[in-house]
């Protein structure tokens, strides 16, 4: 057994990525990104259909050419390289597993390419199969074999080439929901035992909340916001992410600054504010409270629906002729279905420009201080 | 119609058993035929019982006839038709299916094309090809006025010829013109799960490897199925081999059998001809016994 290290070790490298950007013919997808996925981080890239994440990990992987740009992973320029130079490895969204190979023959197929001696092929893919438990399976065809084992041999194929890189290609969404939630613990667990580079795509934020070290946000080829869930979530960049990421998503409102006041368009004072303008203000749904004390500065709204899902109720209000979505414990009473009376505290505010929707992030600091 | 289901049963296996008859019944024929002898056919004409000669016909296709070299030229189309197809086939529709190529819809239509255009209704142009193969080259080159600078250059306008009428190669090559076997592959290409061959990429097999160790194995029953049909319909052809080939010893062996119809007004020796025509069916029939399976998986696959 010693005479062959049976362990996994993988050197995880740091992905950069240097004004890379991507068209097809006049269809620009990817304008200019410079993005930097840090060594042995859990990256995120998230986004929705189309938003050129896929493009953006198959360049990484070197099955999409660049247009433009440089792609270097640790101190090596790979834009111009195979895919089995780069040191990647991938799982696919449909697994990608070859249907006529058995398990073995499936995760051994890179080592077999390779060129490692028949033991060494068997000694690498035993330790694989045992971490991710499909030692019982290495003989059976991807056919005989469930979803979730499927997805098992999919990992046990990347990792098993022991890659500075690991990419995957929204890999849960062919999942049924307990499954997903079951590989989500299991990749999570596995990152942190093997330690590589992930770059994990999807447009699923639970899996991108839960599993990321740090979160990437794609809005049509361009980065949205690059930061840690934590912070994506109580400060977003802009009404984009802010929409994205929060189940119900945030609320936003237009409002409007008179200088010193932000009212709704009916003219309901929510908060001191020195600018003065057009714009959008954001609240999450967990932030809206009640009045009960009967503040002379409580909004007044009142109730269109509400949903029940056994933890919590979200209820739906009307409020200055806009929906917002408030999370309250399961099974409390609105105090006045018509005349409900609402409160946002003002530190829970995120006010964005009316224009671009970008944050702007000290608009209710204690500090004057003028904005643009 | 369900609730007739009895009387329906019945026309139906009316219907069935007209067809059987039809079908079986010229076969039937074709065994008595050949189990009597010249002489007893013609004075009794063709007889619904057996007689006790069909070792003898069999022996004279052998010793009197060309039936046994024609069925060696036949076996030789059949397979050079049914193997060249199957490469061609595979290594276009992969083409097609896994690399970007420029214009591969147009490609791809102009292969399908080939179906409405069979070899019978491009035959002369087939024909005229074949006897020269640089015939289309010389046409260009003349056409273009590029014969008239190679003149002025070299002294003598180019001209090439290679006739391939009455060769194995002129036997099977027109054969091979047709589309249904790129479109077959093509299909079952696209039932593949579509990432395999990124995957193939990412574990460093390049597109020659992705081919042979991944496409190749799970082709195999489409090259089974495409096999049987090009091999059937290579030993079944009869137009193109009567007129591509002009000696006994180069004519496949359906053209063979009917040679042995004699051009005068004498009465055929039916009997060897039926001999004949139970020896030259008993190689596609053992290929439709073995590999059935296969050729119903082809047939229902070309039709989608």
């Amino acid at each position: 057994m010693n005479a062959i290290d049976p362990a996994i070790h993988i050197a995880a490298a740091n992905i950069r990525l240097d004004g890379v950007s991507k068209s097809y013919g006049a269809v620009n997808i990817i304008p200019k990104l410079d993005v930097e996925f840090r060594a042995g981080e859990f990256t995120v890239v998230l986004g929705p259909s189309g938003c050129g994440k896929s493009t953006l990990m198959q360049m990484i992987a070197g099955l999409e050419r660049v247009s433009g740009g440089k792609i270097v992973i640790g101190d090596r320029e790979v834009q111009d390289l195979e895919p089995r130079e780069r040191g990647c490895a991938m799982v696919f969204q449909n697994y990608a597993l070859y249907p006529h190979m058995t398990v073995f023959n499936n995760i051994a197929y890179s080592l077999k390419i390779a060129g490692l001696t028949k033991p060494e092929r068997q000694a690498r893919v035993d330790v694989v199969a045992k971490m991710l438990g499909l030692t019982d399976y290495l003989g059976r065809k991807p056919g005989q074999l469930s979803g979730g084992q499927r997805q098992r041999v999919a990992i046990g194929r990347a990792i098993v080439r022991e890659p500075a890189v690991l990419l995957f290609d929204e890999p849960l969404s062919n999942l049924d929901a307990q499954l997903r939630h079951d590989t989500r613990i299991e990749l999570a667990d596995l990152h942190k035992r093997i330690g590589a580079t992930t770059v994990f795509v999807t447009h699923d934020q639970v899996e991108a909340m839960t599993l990321a070290d740090r979160i990437l946000i794609l809005n049509k080829g361009e980065v949205e916001q690059y930061d840690t869930p934590k912070a994506i979530y109580h400060s977003p960049a802009s009404i984009f992410v802010a929409k994205f990421i929060g189940s119900p998503p945030m609320n936003i409102l237009p409002v409007i600054g008179d200088g010193s006041m932000l009212r709704l368009s009916d003219g309901q004072p929510v908060a001191e504010c020195h600018l003065k303008g057009d714009f959008q203000l954001g609240i999450r749904p967990e932030d809206v409270l009640f009045d009960t004390a009967g503040n002379a500065s409580a909004l007044k709204a009142h109730v269109r629906y509400r949903e029940d899902l056994g933890s919590h109720s979200i209820l739906a209000a009307d409020l200055s002729g806009n929906t917002v979505r408030i999370t309250t414990p399961f099974g409390s009473q609105a105090p006045d279905r018509n005349a409900l009376l609402l409160t946002c505290p003002t530190q829970k505010l995120h006010l964005f420009d009316g224009v671009t929707g970008k944050a702007i992030p000290s608009a209710f600091a204690a500090t004057t201080k003028v904005m643009k | 119609m369900v609730e007739n289901a009895r009387s329906i049963n019945i026309v139906a296996t009316l219907i069935l058993l007209i067809g059987i008859v039809y079908i079986v019944g010229p076969l039937y024929l074709t065994l008595t035929t050949a189990s009597h002898s010249y002489e007893f056919m013609l004075q009794n004409g063709l007889t619904w019982s057996f007689g006790g000669d069909l070792l003898v016909n069999i022996k004279r296709i052998f010793t009197e006839t060309s039936i046994p070299v024609q069925m060696i030229n036949s076996l030789i189309v059949a397979i050079g038709d049914a193997v060249t197809t199957c490469v061609l086939s595979f290594l276009s529709a992969y083409a097609i299916v896994y690399f970007r190529v420029r214009w591969a819809s147009v490609v791809f239509a102009l292969i399908l094309a080939t179906v409405i255009l069979p070899l019978d209704m491009r035959f002369v142009t087939t024909y005229q090809v074949a006897s020269n193969v640089f015939s289309p080259l010389n046409a260009v080159l003349d056409v273009t006025g590029l014969n008239d600078l190679i003149t002025s250059v070299f002294g003598a306008p180019f001209h090439a010829e290679w006739s391939i009428l009455n060769t194995h190669v002129g036997l099977v090559v027109p054969l091979l013109a047709h589309g249904m076997g790129t479109f077959l592959f093509r299909q079952f290409f696209l039932t593949l799960p579509k990432d395999l061959f990124k995957a193939a990429r990412m574990d460093g097999a390049g597109p020659i490897r992705f081919m042979f160790d991944i496409l190749l194995p799970l082709s195999r029953t489409t090259f089974a199925s495409l096999f049987v049909l090009s091999f059937l319909s290579g030993w079944t052809q009869y137009l193109w081999p009567l007129v591509a080939s002009s000696t006994a010893e180069m004519q496949t062996a359906v053209v063979g059998l009917a040679r042995l119809v004699p051009d005068e007004g004498a009465v055929p020796d039916y009997p060897l001809i039926m001999a004949g025509a139970i020896l030259v069916s008993i190689v596609p029939l053992t290929m439709i016994a073995l590999l059935q399976r296969y050729l119903v998986q082809g047939l229902v696959l070309s039709e989608k």
